[in-house]
């Protein structure tokens, strides 16, 4: 879709409408603009806050989203609120989960919901826990230049044996 | 989402109604012991047939199953559990199979599945130590084998070659052998390295014999290093009972999935006539034979032998001296977990790979365990997120504690010994399964014995976390021991009746015609994983049900 469409504008406002200097200083603009509807931009710019990642697979986060809807109608207001009080408190993800737990418990289901998505792949549904994604969740991400999500090869036999070398192909 | 690999199938569809369920040996649970004897006793021209109570599984639907788990530490949650055929499972929710009597909770794991409980182990492949089997002429306390490690060891070398052990002799001078093993040892982790290193000069640190190939080995590959031996190594690279069971029906064997057999039947003169099974619908099914074989675990062969009662044997096939289900022994394991002063990158090559085995024998075990400290190399990023979404640590944060935990957090654990007690035991409980059968329930206590080795391995764990340069060292609280699923001692061989269920060849003392295989028949259970003994005191016990032409079985049949 064109960046520029009037449609990509409108988005922008209402997400601009939600926040502050602080939040906007932090989010990336691209990903948020990419969402087709304002929740789910408020989605996306919560993922981004609560994973501390500028770029997120949006196909991924769309399949997350639409998982965490599916099990709870009220996520997008909740997300909403939550990035809301991020905004208005200006609250450290690191602080975030202490700071829910403390003062607003109705909510403090909602970052680990949205972490453990990002972070295992794994969404609560009504059938119980669904992995959405293994090798494409951030914890295999992170360490991908180091180690193979378990139950993909190495490399060549012994490759393991030589020291990691970080940052490398280690294969 | 996990799903079985095949649904329920009444066992004996597909074949003719007319061919008779007979055959001159019938075998009971087709896990690495059992479809390794049904093999052999195949390819010295038995017919035979192997009932096995759950179906049949394929290694590329539990990779499956493994990689859509939405708890993939979880070993057994690939491994979905029948209703007609249930093992233990504790998550999401326990299914209660196992009844737990106390004193302390006996979580075992395994599996019912065409394969049986290897495919998911660590496929260590160590051999007793010889005062394993001496434990009470040597130190006074358990039992003595009533054979030696001597009579045994060309056994462990027909098992380590028929399963493909890869190890190096100079690395295991405490169980002495003839031959060398079949393959060398697989390439040691760069982690593992430096821990030898490291430890060296305090502590010998070597590598694990294990069932996992360095070389292409039964048309099977080396290792790729995938590190999921647990639960499931994606190439077979590693040894397991579906392997087993594949050459045994390239063999002849007939093979009989979900078939729960529920009654072993006696004439009057106490020989097994035939086996009773149920399949998944319930119709029951009787199976003739001239040697009947139970090979279903060690809780679930004999819970079998429980269950068959009659009017002259009223507690249960074997059990006319009441020591079916006793002497329940496993491997409860304490551990440290700390962070190293330089990356490790725990999870790059196999899961288990290196121990130290100075602590295995002594003068001490008269008084304490014997212990085997073992070193993870298990990834350490999936049970670090948990634990930092627990914490609910988020942002750029939880990506550089990740990787410092991925790449320093180690651990090494205990391998204790607990000793054969008759009161710790498998019985049946009042509670009945789908099928109406009773479940298993185990009565369990860990004594001063074993608790005595691990405080004494206390020490040692800060000894090296010392030498690793360890920070926030972790240890698991003093009450607090995993099980090790190392299920031993319920139908110990020996050589007097009244102590022990079979003989020294698996034979029943009760039942001229009843063989029993598995970890269940070892009468102790050392400071190692019991499969590859389990295996080998399998095959002595085949050269009992069906001889071969001198000079020994040892070196027949080899796949």
């Amino acid at each position: 879709m064109d960046r520029d469409s009037p449609v990509t504008f409108s988005r922008r406002v209402v997400l601009a409408g939600l926040l502050t200097a602080y939040t906007a200083s932090l989010i990336p603009w691209a990903l948020a603009a990419s969402a087709p509807d304002a929740d789910r931009g408020s989605f996306l710019v919560l993922s981004a806050l609560i994973a501390g990642r500028e770029a997120l697979d949006t196909d991924l986060a769309m399949r997350y989203y639409d998982a965490l809807v599916k099990q709870d109608p009220l996520f997008p207001a909740a997300a909403g609120a939550v990035l809301a009080l991020i905004n208005q408190h200006q609250i450290d993800p690191l602080q975030l989960q202490a700071w829910l737990d403390e003062s607003r418990p109705e909510l403090a289901g909602v970052p680990r919901r949205v972490a453990t998505a990002w972070f295992l792949g794994i969404v609560d549904t009504a059938e119980g826990a669904r992995a959405l994604a293994y090798e494409d969740a951030l914890n295999a991400q992170i360490v991908s230049d180091v180690l193979q999500p378990p139950s993909y090869c190495h490399g060549g036999y012994g490759s393991w044996a030589r020291k990691p070398d970080p940052g490398q192909t280690d294969v | 989402m996990v799903v079985t690999a095949v649904g329920p199938e009444s066992p004996i569809r597909a074949r003719q109604m007319s061919e008779p369920l007979s055959a001159d040996f019938v075998v009971v649970g087709s896990g690495i012991c059992g479809a390794l004897a049904a093999m052999l006793l195949a390819q010295r021209g038995a017919s035979v047939i192997m009932l096995e109570a759950g179906p049949r599984v394929g290694r590329a639907q539990l990779l499956a199953n493994f990689r859509n788990s939405p708890r993939r530490s979880d070993w057994m949650s690939p491994y979905p559990f029948s209703p007609w055929a249930p093992h233990p499972v504790y998550l999401p929710e326990a299914n209660e199979h196992l009844l737990q009597a106390g004193p302390y909770p006996y979580p075992a794991e395994y599996i019912r599945m065409v394969g049986g409980t290897t495919w998911h182990w660590a496929a260590l492949a160590w051999r007793y130590l010889p005062s394993d089997l001496e434990m009470f002429s040597r130190y006074g306390v358990g039992v003595d084998w009533p054979f030696d490690y001597a009579q045994l060891e060309p056994y462990y070398q027909w098992a380590e070659e028929l399963i493909g052990v890869a190890g190096a002799e100079e690395e295991h001078p405490e169980s002495p052998r003839q031959k060398p093993y079949p393959m060398q040892p697989v390439a040691e982790p760069w982690a593992m390295r430096r821990i030898r290193e490291r430890l060296d000069g305090t502590y010998r640190v070597a590598n694990n014999p294990v069932a996992r190939n360095s070389r292409t080995f039964g048309h099977r590959p080396a290792c790729c290093g995938s590190n999921n031996c647990q639960p499931i190594c994606p190439v077979d690279a590693q040894y397991h009972g579906g392997i087993s069971v594949a050459a045994a029906e390239a063999a002849g064997v007939r093979l009989i999935a979900n078939a729960v057999v529920y009654h072993l039947e006696h004439d009057d003169q106490d020989r097994i006539v035939a086996a009773h099974f149920h399949d998944p619908e319930r119709n029951s099914y009787r199976i003739t034979g001239n040697t009947f074989v139970v090979a279903a675990n060690g809780i679930e062969t004999p819970r079998l032998l429980l269950m068959s009662t009659s009017e002259r044997f009223p507690n249960g096939i074997a059990n006319s001296a009441d020591t079916v289900g006793r002497y329940l022994m496993d491997h409860p394991s304490t551990s440290l977990t700390f962070d190293a002063d330089e990356d490790l990158w725990l999870g790059r090559g196999p899961q288990s790979p290196s121990s130290i085995s100075a602590l295995r024998d002594g003068a001490f075990r008269a008084e304490r365990s014997a212990y085997r400290l073992d070193f993870t190399n298990i990834s350490r990023v999936d049970s670090t997120t948990r634990r930092l979404l627990q914490e609910g640590v988020y942002g750029a944060e939880f990506e550089r504690r990740l990787r410092h935990s991925a790449a320093r957090e180690m651990s090494v654990k205990t391998v204790l010994e607990v000793l054969p007690r008759p009161e710790n035991r498998i019985t049946l409980s009042g509670k009945k399964d789908a099928l109406g059968l009773p479940r298993p329930q185990a009565h369990y206590a860990i004594d001063d014995y074993t608790r005595g080795g691990a405080l004494d391995a206390k020490q040692h764990f800060t000894r090296i976390a010392q030498l690793m340069g360890g920070s926030n060292l972790r240890f698991t609280a003093d009450d607090d021991f995993a099980n090790n699923q190392h299920i031993c001692g319920t139908v110990r061989i020996g050589d007097d009746p009244a102590t022990s269920v079979c003989d020294s060849w698996g034979r029943t003392h009760d039942h001229d015609n009843l063989f029993l295989v598995g970890t269940g028949l070892l009468p102790t259970a050392g400071t190692c994983n019991s499969t590859l003994t389990a295996i080998a005191v399998a095959l002595r016990s085949v050269d009992a049900m069906l001889p071969v032409a001198a000079p020994s079985a040892a070196g027949q049949g080899r796949s």
